[in-house]
């Protein structure tokens, strides 16, 4: 009983069953159980605060027989941005699907989505983690569908057939590690794997499958009209969490399990391919002439950012100044959960308010909708990195990881990517700012404005000034390999 | 050469002969047609490499009913154009010098792994443990006890693949009433399949079987009698099939807490229970299964049933 690890997957799960048996009740069920997820990862958070890395056993066998969870600094961090950002979500949702016949279905979903997401979080087994993708990529592509608009099947469809290839990767990939380590244990792995044909191939069909799930640049074409088609706080999770879980899976293998196995060219490949990620998604993002689609471009470039610190993390020497870099990583993926489940949400109450999403036509905005407007401004500042958001304090080490390992090629992409990324923001804050009557005259402040709001704050303030929380929490570490 | 050999041979190479025709084939429906061959041949292949659970689980639900859902999702779009898959001949040589590629990758490795430098796995560890698992199938122990976790996740992937069959299918019309002689067949054939589903829950205890090669079975029922006719397909309505749906997971999950709750760790049995707590779960996943597996082959919801009750329609019609 005093081990709390299996509660973040527990609770979520059973409120998901009860809302599929009494779907009149759907919507309480679902704000009582994301709230309750909150509070079972905070108790897991205490936990590891206190105590360090914690283990649970599943069944009772050992681990290798059996299963073991596994909470560390990262999965921690990783917990409380994914609860927090469902919880506040959730609350939006409550009012957006009020009046849909597909409320019920949709939180039942909502609540397996964050089942998996917690589940993912907290495996320390591979073929479960495989488990685990399976039932957050079907999960999110049904979520997706449930816009029911043509275009939205179309890019369901194709999200799913493309998850699908995704799914099949990994688990050819883990099916090579048990043929060659006889294990699945991660724990075990970390220590076990070693440089050679074996590895090469299953950790390139892993990266291969998580890199489609994560829209790295070329293989992110599946997530604009994925992300940019479902409802708005579909796609707030899915560019805000569903992204990131990918992304932290790759932390996992390259930097825990397969430290011995990784290059430094191999590194170097995907930090080229986030270079030009971060190019290419807020060039697109620029030009976008949809709100929405905007924001999912801007992911594209996000995502490309995270994987700019590869070559920098394959550089350094294991360490602080490692273990430093890491939490820039880190802070950047949880400020850009933050403000883009907020900048989702705030385009989806522009959205039901307006009608439409073209920015060129949301002119009078911020007289209509302050608070939306000023979320806008909010989650704006975090994205391109202005402080005192924590993308700012992650981009400024992400700099001086730049300056200590002398790989200077990366300093005109983050240049380039952050004037963009000011331009797009710009361009959408001048016409929201602008006079007119696009969006309507309403003056009130909607329960549905708060909880993105919220979010933008959080991004920008609370992850600005608490920063150290997450340098903090990192070097906790249930792997060997050290830092993730 | 040793002549035992041939057989498998001549197995081995008609498996990558149906694989690469599925792969290659023009028309639709003679892909799915070969689809199913290859599913029967795969499963007499596991059969052969002495792995008779995986032979039954892939004959069932490999060949059986994902050729059923195969083939009637080609009678759905049934538009002469979604017929054939036309690819250019250059993707398709390219898709094909992948698929070659990759083979050989992986087999390489594979062949390193297996046969030039094998390794101590788990299977020796998971037969030591038989005796404290309850149960004295090996696969079944895996499945149920050692990596018990696994099998709830994947009843709950199963309840969402059947979500998303609701939240995008529409039911498809049912068949006209059946002949004589297929309705003959189709009393005896239903319970015939009933009782075998029953078998092969409870034989998985100790030999190849379990609740996912019976609850494929008992799909295989309902699947015969919506084929005769009865559009329900065997299946309750609104509250009962939600019940139904739920079943697996939920006694799963709640026994896993119960454990939790009164001090043991989530999903470790008390020995002394373990096989009779193993086969109420099983009992429960089989009917989820079932049920989930037929509602994909009736391709969605008629009346709606998940939807929010008749009160709050009526409500949201007025508003």
């Amino acid at each position: 009983m005093n081990n709390p690890l299996i509660w973040p997957v527990a609770v979520p799960l059973l409120s998901a069953l009860l809302a599929l048996l009494w779907p009149r009740r759907s919507t309480w069920i679902g704000l009582l159980g994301s709230a309750l997820s909150l509070a079972a990862v905070v108790l897991v958070s205490r936990q590891v605060i206190e105590s360090g890395a914690i283990e649970l056993a599943l069944g009772g066998w050992s681990p290798g027989l059996g299963i073991a969870l596994r909470a560390d600094g990262l999965s921690v961090l990783m917990l409380l941005m994914s609860t927090l950002v469902s919880m506040a979500v959730a609350v939006y949702a409550s009012v957006y699907f009020s009046r849909s016949e597909r409320r019920s279905e949709f939180w039942v979903l909502w609540l397996l989505l964050i089942t998996a997401l917690h589940a993912l979080f907290l495996s320390g087994d591979l073929f479960n983690l495989y488990v685990t993708l399976e039932l957050l990529g079907l999960s999110a592509v049904v979520l997706a569908c449930l816009g029911g608009s043509r275009e939205s099947l179309q890019a369901a469809l194709n999200y799913l057939v493309l998850g699908l290839l995704a799914s099949m990767a990994f688990l050819i990939g883990v099916a090579l590690i048990y043929a060659g380590y006889g294990t699945l244990d991660m724990a075990a792995l970390a220590a076990a794997i070693e440089s050679g044909p074996t590895a090469w191939v299953a950790l390139s069909l892993m990266t291969g499958g998580l890199l489609i799930k994560s829209a790295l640049f070329p293989l992110h074409f599946w997530l604009p009209p994925a992300h940019s088609n479902a409802p708005a706080p579909v796609s707030a999770v899915l560019s805000a969490l569903v992204v990131k879980a990918a992304v932290y899976l790759i932390l996992r293998l390259w930097l825990a399990l397969f430290d011995e196995v990784v290059t430094q060219t191999a590194a170097l490949v995907l930090g080229l391919l986030g270079g030009v990620a971060v190019l290419w998604g807020s060039w697109v993002a620029l030009q976008a002439e949809r709100l929405k689609l905007m924001a999912a471009y801007s992911t594209v470039a996000q995502v490309g950012y995270l994987f700019l610190f590869l070559p920098l993390l394959a550089a350094l020497p294991e360490g602080t100044t490692r273990d430093v870099a890491l939490g820039a990583l880190v802070l950047l993926a949880l400020t850009h959960g933050f403000a883009k489940s907020a900048f989702f949400l705030a385009a989806g109450v522009i959205m039901q308010r307006a009608g439409h999403d073209r920015i060129a036509e949301l002119g009078g905005t911020a007289r209509a909708l302050p608070v939306t407007a000023f979320t806008l401004a909010l989650a704006g500042v975090a994205l391109i990195g202005l402080p005192p958001s924590g993308s700012f304090l992650a981009k400024w080490q992400l700099l001086s990881s730049v300056f200590i390992t002398g790989q200077w090629i990366w300093l005109p992409v983050i240049a380039v990517g952050t004037l963009l990324a000011g331009a797009y923001t710009f361009r959408l804050l001048g016409y929201a700012f602008a006079p007119g009557e696009g969006v309507g005259p309403s003056l009130s402040v909607g329960r549905e404005e708060i909880p993105a709001v919220l979010l933008a704050l959080a991004a920008t303030l609370l992850l600005g000034f608490w920063a150290s929380v997450v340098w903090e929490l990192v070097p906790i570490s249930a792997y060997a390999g050290g830092g993730g | 050469m040793n002549l035992t050999l041939l057989p498998d041979l001549l197995l081995a190479g008609m498996l990558i002969g149906l694989a690469w025709a599925v792969l290659n084939s023009d028309d639709l429906r003679r892909g799915v047609v070969l689809f199913i061959a290859f599913g029967l041949l795969l499963a007499i292949v596991w059969a052969r490499l002495l792995a008779p659970d995986l032979a039954l689980a892939e004959a069932a639900i490999g060949a059986g009913l994902s050729g059923a859902l195969l083939l009637v999702a080609l009678r759905d779009g049934s538009g002469g154009d979604q017929r054939s898959a036309k690819r250019s001949t250059l993707n398709r040589w390219l898709i094909d010098l992948f698929v070659l590629v990759m083979t050989c990758l992986i087999g390489w490795v594979l062949w390193l792994t297996i046969y030039a430098e094998p390794v101590e796995r788990l299977a020796q560890l998971a037969n030591a443990m038989l005796e404290r698992s309850g149960v004295s199938n090996p696969v079944t122990a895996v499945l149920l006890n050692y990596r018990a976790y696994d099998t709830l996740l994947e009843l709950v992937v199963v309840l969402a693949a059947v979500l998303g069959v609701l939240v995008v299918g529409r039911e498809r019309r049912g068949y006209r009433e059946p002949g004589p002689v297929f309705h003959g067949l189709v009393h005896w054939l239903v319970p015939l399949l009933i009782v075998t589903a029953g078998y092969l829950l409870w034989v998985g205890a100790h030999a190849p079987g379990g609740a996912f090669q019976a609850g494929a079975t008992l799909a295989a029922a309902g699947i015969v009698l919506r084929l005769a006719g009865y559009d329900a397909a065997g299946l309750p309505d609104g509250r009962l099939l939600r019940w139904l749906l739920v079943a697996g997971t939920g006694v799963f999950l709640l026994l896993g807490l119960g454990m939790t709750v009164s001090g043991g760790g989530f999903l470790q049995y008390p020995e002394a229970w373990s096989g009779s707590l193993i086969l109420v779960i099983e009992v429960a996943a089989t009917a989820s299964i079932a049920a989930a597996l037929v509602l994909a082959y009736r391709g969605g919801r008629s009346d709606g049933w998940l939807l929010v009750d008749e009160k709050d329609k009526n409500r949201e019609i007025s508003s």
